[in-house]
This record gives C-alpha cells, sequence and structure tokens, in this order.
C-alpha cells in the first residue's frame, strides 16, 4: 500500500499540479490591497479572503484529484497491471486515497504559511480591534484540509462505480453543497418557521441530516476571522466524526471496488 | 509549420490583436460603470449556495452596496446625481448580515447611510441589537444604538440602557458622560456634532467620509444659529420671529448656507429647521 501512496504522490507532483497550486496562490498577493476596501474590518478582510483562497484551491483539487486518479488508472488499463501485482484491490483503493490525503495535508500547510504571511503584513499596517487569533486560522486551515479529504472519501466511493469521471466528478460536487446545507436544512426544519412543514418532511429531513454529511462542523472561518474561541471538545468531536464517517466510505468503497468486473 | 511561417502569422495575429485592442479600451471606459443592485436571492437561499464561502459572499455583497453609494455621489461635486435606492440597500444589507452576522462593515454602513437618509430607526435598531448577540466586545454597536434612541426616537431610558453598555464595553469613562451630558432637549445638536465627530474620524471609505464632512456642516451652521438664537432670548426674553431678525440685530453675522441646498427657517417654538430637510433634494 506504501507504493501505492508513493505512486500517487509522485504521479501528482508530475502531473504539475503543484506548480498549478502556486499558480493559484499568486492570488494571495492580491489580498492586501482588495482588503482595504473594507471599511471598518481590513484585517478580517484579509483572513476572510485568505481562507476562501484556501478553501476553494483544496476543492479543486479534492474534486478533480479525487475524482479523477482511479478513473485514469482504468481508462488507461494500468489497473491491470498494477492489480496483478501482490495487491489487494482494497489496499490499492486505500493507497490512492491516502496519497491524495497527504498531498492535501501537505497543499494545506504551504497554503496556511501563505495566509499567515498575508495576515501579518495586513495586521501590520491595519491593526484589528481584536488581535488575530493564530490558532483559529491554523484550526481553520487544519480542518477545512479534513474536511475536503473526507470529501475525497466520497470521489472515492463514486470511483468505485463508475466507469466514467461525469459520476466521481459532479456526484463529488452534489455532495460539497449538500454537506454544506444539511446543518441549516436541520435548523430550518426544527425553527419555528419550519413547524408550518408537514410532519413527514420534517421526519424525512431529519433522518437525512444523520445519514448525510455534515460539512458544517468543518468551517471555522467564522472563528479565525472575528477571533472567536474555539471550542475544543466540539473540535475533538468533530475529528472523531470525520474518522469515523470517512472509514465507513472508504470500507464500502473497497468491497463494491473489490466485486467489480474489471474488463 | 516553419519557422518563418509562424512568426509570420503570429506577427499577423498580434498585430490585429492591438488593432482592436484600442478601440476595445475606448469602448470599455467609455462603458456608463453604474454598480446595480439587481434583485438577490431570498437569505436562506444564499445560505445554501455560497457553501463554505459565507464570510465571503457577506463580504462581497456589502462591498457592492457601497460601491453603489459611492457611483452615486457625483465626484466633482457633493451632490448625489441620481436618487439613491435606499430600500433595495436596506434589503440588500440584511441579506449579507444573514450570511455573516459578524460583520462589521455592514453595521457601519447601515448606521452611516440608512438611518440619516432611509430613517427606518426601529429597523437599524433591530439590526444592531441582533448584532450584539453575536459581535459580543463591540461598543461601537451599542454606541449607534444609543446614539438612533436619543438622538431620532427620543427614548432616553434606551439610550441610557445602550450609552452605558457602549461605557462598560470599552472602558471609557466618554459614554457615561455621554448618558449625562446630551440627554436633554437642549443638547442634541451638540450630541450629533460629537458623534458626527467620532464617526468621520474613523471613515476611511471617500463616500461616507463625505457624507459625513456635509453632514458636521449642516449641523455646525444648526449649532452657530441656535447659539445666536439662545442670545437673543436671554436678552430680549421672546424668541426673534424669523432668522432675517437675528442678523438684522446683529446677533448672527449672516445667515449661514444649508450645505443641502436648502434655506434654513425658525419654526414658532424656536427650532431651527432647514427647507431641505438635511437631505439632497431627489
Amino acid at each position: 500500500m506504501n507504493m501505492i501512496i508513493g505512486v500517487t504522490l509522485k504521479g501528482i507532483f508530475r502531473d504539475r499540479v503543484f506548480q498549478g497550486i502556486l499558480t493559484a496562490a499568486v492570488l494571495f498577493l492580491a489580498i492586501p490591497s482588495v482588503s482595504t476596501l473594507s471599511m471598518r474590518q481590513v484585517t478580517e478582510l484579509s483572513i476572510t479572503l485568505s481562507l476562501s483562497l484556501v478553501s476553494f484551491i483544496m476543492l479543486l483539487l479534492a474534486v478533480f484529484l479525487g475524482g479523477t486518479s482511479i478513473w485514469r488508472d482504468i481508462e488507461r488499463r494500468y489497473t491491470f497491471s498494477v492489480l496483478s501485482l501482490p495487491l489487494t484491490r482494497s489496499s490499492y483503493l486505500f493507497g490512492r486515497f491516502a496519497g491524495i490525503a497527504i498531498f492535501l495535508l501537505l497543499t494545506a500547510a504551504v497554503l496556511a504559511v501563505a495566509t499567515v504571511a498575508v495576515v501579518f503584513v495586513v495586521s501590520g499596517n491595519y491593526p484589528p480591534e481584536r488581535p488575530v487569533a493564530w490558532g483559529a486560522i491554523a484550526a481553520a486551515v487544519g480542518f477545512d484540509a479534513l474536511k475536503y479529504i473526507f470529501l475525497v472519501a466520497f470521489a472515492v466511493l463514486f470511483s468505485s462505480v463508475s466507469t466514467s469521471f461525469f459520476l466521481p466528478i459532479f456526484g463529488t460536487i452534489t455532495i460539497f453543497l449538500v454537506g454544506g446545507a444539511t446543518q441549516q436544512v436541520y435548523d430550518y426544519v426544527h425553527s419555528q418557521a419550519g413547524q408550518a412543514l408537514a410532519p413527514l418532511v420534517r421526519q424525512i429531513a431529519t433522518a437525512l441530516y444523520y445519514v448525510l454529511p455534515n460539512f458544517s462542523a468543518f468551517d471555522l472561518k467564522v472563528n479565525a476571522i472575528y477571533a472567536l474561541k474555539l471550542n475544543f471538545q466540539g473540535l475533538v468531536l468533530t475529528a472523531g466524526y470525520f474518522s469515523v464517517y470517512t472509514a465507513i466510505v472508504l470500507f464500502v468503497s473497497a468491497a463494491i471496488f473489490s466485486r467489480r468486473e474489471m474488463k | 509549420m516553419g519557422a518563418r511561417n509562424f512568426i509570420l502569422i503570429m506577427s499577423l495575429l498580434l498585430g490585429l490583436y492591438f488593432i482592436i485592442l484600442m478601440p476595445f479600451t475606448v469602448y470599455m471606459t467609455s462603458k456608463p460603470y453604474v454598480e446595480k443592485l439587481g434583485i438577490i436571492p431570498r437569505a436562506e437561499v444564499l445560505q445554501v449556495v455560497s457553501a463554505d464561502q459565507k464570510q465571503l459572499v457577506g463580504a462581497s455583497i456589502i462591498t457592492k452596496v457601497v460601491m453603489y453609494f459611492g457611483g452615486l455621489l457625483g465626484t466633482e461635486q457633493s451632490k448625489i446625481s441620481l436618487p439613491p435606492d435606499y430600500q433595495a440597500m436596506s434589503r440588500t444589507l440584511h441579506a449579507a448580515m444573514r450570511l455573516d452576522p459578524y460583520n462589521m462593515d455592514g453595521y457601519y454602513f447601515a448606521q452611516s447611510i440608512l438611518v440619516w437618509d432611509v430613517r427606518q430607526f426601529m429597523i437599524a435598531n433591530n439590526l444592531l441589537e441582533s448584532g450584539m448577540k453575536y459581535r459580543t466586545w463591540d461598543w461601537s454597536l451599542p454606541y449607534f444604538a444609543g446614539f438612533n434612541y436619543a438622538f431620532f426616537l427620543k427614548d432616553y431610558a434606551n439610550a441610557a440602557k445602550y450609552f452605558k453598555l457602549a461605557g462598560d464595553l470599552s472602558g471609557n469613562p466618554l459614554f457615561v458622560n455621554l448618558t449625562g451630558r446630551y440627554l436633554h432637549e437642549a443638547g442634541q445638536t451638540e450630541m450629533a456634532i460629537s458623534y458626527i465627530n467620532t464617526m468621520k474620524k474613523s471613515a476611511k471609505n471617500p463616500a461616507i467620509k463625505k457624507t459625513y464632512t456635509i453632514r458636521l456642516k449642516a449641523l455646525e451652521a444648526v449649532r452657530s444659529i441656535e447659539n445666536a438664537r439662545d442670545a437673543y432670548r436671554a436678552a430680549m426674553a421672546h424668541l426673534p420671529a424669523s432668522l432675517d431678525e437675528l442678523v438684522s440685530s446683529g446677533y448672527l453675522k449672516k445667515l449661514p448656507a444649508d450645505p443641502y441646498g436648502g434655506k434654513f427657517y425658525l419654526e414658532p417654538d424656536g427650532k431651527v429647521m432647514t427647507t431641505s430637510k438635511f437631505a439632497f433634494s431627489k
């Protein structure tokens, strides 16, 4: 499996993905001047823009790396040569996932450094009302990375059933949107306004809430931007939720992939 | 393709590009730039589609409103050329605050423009009060709310409550003084001048700074008339019949101009008013 991880990472670097990320990261240079558009919260806006850029880059990576890497192997018939090695199909799948996950963590670390540099410069010129919460910024980037690794697991799941890249790519984007909305839908259904809905709709929405992934927990942008206190216990719970749910998705993918006929 | 052909075709294409670029740039610069406030989706829809970029979407909507307002202020004269669509501005800001209830720019802009010009004080105060639930450390929200209660709504009990909260949060005794010093009818103009001075000092946006400068000028004119009126009343034991009487009797050197283009006059109860109602005519 370590070999597959190595091959995956090498493949990503060979495809010049990292250079692509650095090109997108040039946008960081524009953040200090764009932030001055804010009337009252220049530093806060620079954190917003930096974290949004980090999020966006990682979303693209998760969707495209996660959605295409296994499909490409099958398309180029690499899987035949790979799977003739003394290696189970599941470890091939886990290796691909782990390789992409490690690459995402690496990217997150690089982009976190860029974020810190930008915010440091801006906060020096426009001191914010409250001191910048560096710990919360690091946590926001870290949990963002976890969220996108979580998303990669879904991309792997879709790849394990699909013969083209359409299902992995569009399926992953759909999961991203749905996962971001589950908490809001749940809150709405259980609010005063939601009482007007039919009971059946409310029950279905509640059931879906427990089944579908919940990405809102990973979003710590507000804490980072406005220096709000992090809930340590909540973060531990979120990390646990991430580990268990990701493991479930991966095991389902492995089970499907092992039974799949390769022609 | 040979190197010669490549160079030939490439220089032809580059030549064409430059030929097109000139009129294209002229066309783009002459294109009237008016930031429009169209209909934005309901806040609930926005919350879902902006996924994990709520703060970014919120900030960009607020920037759009500020740009829209800035675009309406003519550059050569401090006159608003088009009547701004205040209702749309208010609606858009409220949607942005649903996305990011922590965004200070939204509260600041609402307080700077919507309170004075739309005069929706209760809506503004509701927005500020909901903001206080999020920005629990920020003294400026209760300060704004206190000012609205005291100056516009004449609700001195609530004003005192919020000024006290602002004082507690900032540790600045000024707010406590505010509560005592200005909460009576006579000190209203003085209170407004000191409030606008505070706001103007921290204003970075040129459009907002301009509106404060104009408002400050108008209020200072009112204060000079009020001072003359009070001096007249102290000496004559009755109110002057008109502002001209203040000038002719020497209490006022000359009638100050209203920066909004109106004319100052005296109401029967002695209140100084202007025909412009402190707003540019639409």
